[in-house]
């Protein structure tokens, strides 16, 4: 904690290093969290590894070409797809359950960082940002310099990158199998 | 003899074993993934597409952030830059069919949005930092 004031004290724009450190820290404290509540669970395991074998079956079914052109079987790959979209709304409401004491924490964070940070420039941006990136970059801050980057933006980027890649490497991303069937699918414009 | 002979064939099954084991523990040899002979899961080459894209990613905001590079014109030349790599590497080094792995949308935008966030955190990071 001293070395970060000292760090915060030595740059101008220091207050970015303790939305880094204070997000890295949340994203690890939200990553145990969805472990001890989420990822060890049977259940989630169970759900995971049937998602992982029907979209690889569907996968290895729909192949335009190879030896499983011959077997094609279409009731074959309704029922898969059927099975793989049940698991998936199952493995949604599982995670959106438990993500819910994720959201609190997430939400206390930005409450505090907020209340340090009010219309601080936090760092400076090395191009004019546009738009809704604007309205954000500049959210709470006085003056009309573009540049200035406010807590929110550099938040919003630190979360986004840091945890992505902490639940890749943790092997804890969402299966690639699951993408568009999640609480929430596209209808299928097959079926209309 | 006979017990020579059984001996040299439990030794000779016992180094394929190892040889087929120094194969298994070692599946992220640098070879391995330059190699366009050796078949890809769909999860191997999204993982392996998504970590190149970080890297980029995060090496790109470090250097334009210390040299330092102002605009919006470098943010475009990192995207062409980042995605001409991924484009590079499935398309000409390992010469995947991009049909078995959903098409070149699919496999460009792995790790998309994770490397333009860490990206930009980087190059605002340093250029704050190092610059004023």
């Amino acid at each position: 904690m001293a070395t970060l004031r000292l760090l915060s004290s030595t740059f101008r724009y220091g207050d970015a290093l303790t939305v880094l450190w204070i997000s890295l820290l949340t994203a690890v404290v939200c990553e145990t969290i969805s472990y001890f509540v989420i990822y060890r669970s049977s259940s989630y395991k169970h759900l995971r590894s049937s998602i992982d074998k029907a979209s690889k079956k569907l996968d290895f079914l729909k192949k335009p070409s190879g030896a499983s052109a011959t077997s094609k079987n279409p009731k074959k790959i309704d029922r898969f797809e059927s099975s793989l979209k049940e698991s998936t709304r199952d493995l949604s409401m599982f995670k959106f359950k438990s993500g819910f004491v994720v959201a609190v924490v997430l939400v206390v964070v930005f409450a505090f960082l907020n209340s340090m940070f009010e219309g601080k420039v936090v760092a400076k941006l090395p191009f004019h940002p546009l738009g809704l990136i604007y309205k954000m970059s500049h959210r709470g801050l006085q003056g009309d310099d573009a540049t200035d980057c406010s807590m929110a933006f550099l938040y919003f980027l630190c979360s986004i990158s840091i945890r992505t890649n902490l639940q890749k490497l943790l092997g804890f991303s969402p299966p690639r199998g699951s993408g568009n069937m999640g609480l929430f699918p596209m209808p299928d414009p097959k079926s209309n | 003899m006979k017990v020579d002979e059984k001996s040299s064939k439990a030794k000779k099954k016992k180094q394929q074993q190892q040889d087929d084991q120094k194969d298994h523990a070692n599946p992220f040899m640098l070879q391995r993934f330059m190699d366009p002979d050796i078949p890809w899961d769909k999860d191997q080459l999204g993982d392996m597409l998504h970590w190149i894209r970080q890297v980029v990613g995060l090496l790109c905001g470090l250097v334009w952030g210390a040299i330092p590079l102002v605009g919006g014109i470098w943010f475009v030349l990192f995207l062409a830059l980042s995605t001409g790599i991924v484009y590079g590497y499935y398309a000409v080094i390992l010469k995947v069919d991009e049909e078995e792995f959903g098409g070149h949308g699919a496999l460009l935008q792995e790790g998309l949005f994770a490397s333009l966030t860490l990206f930009l955190l980087a190059w605002i990071l340093v250029y704050s930092l190092g610059h004023f």
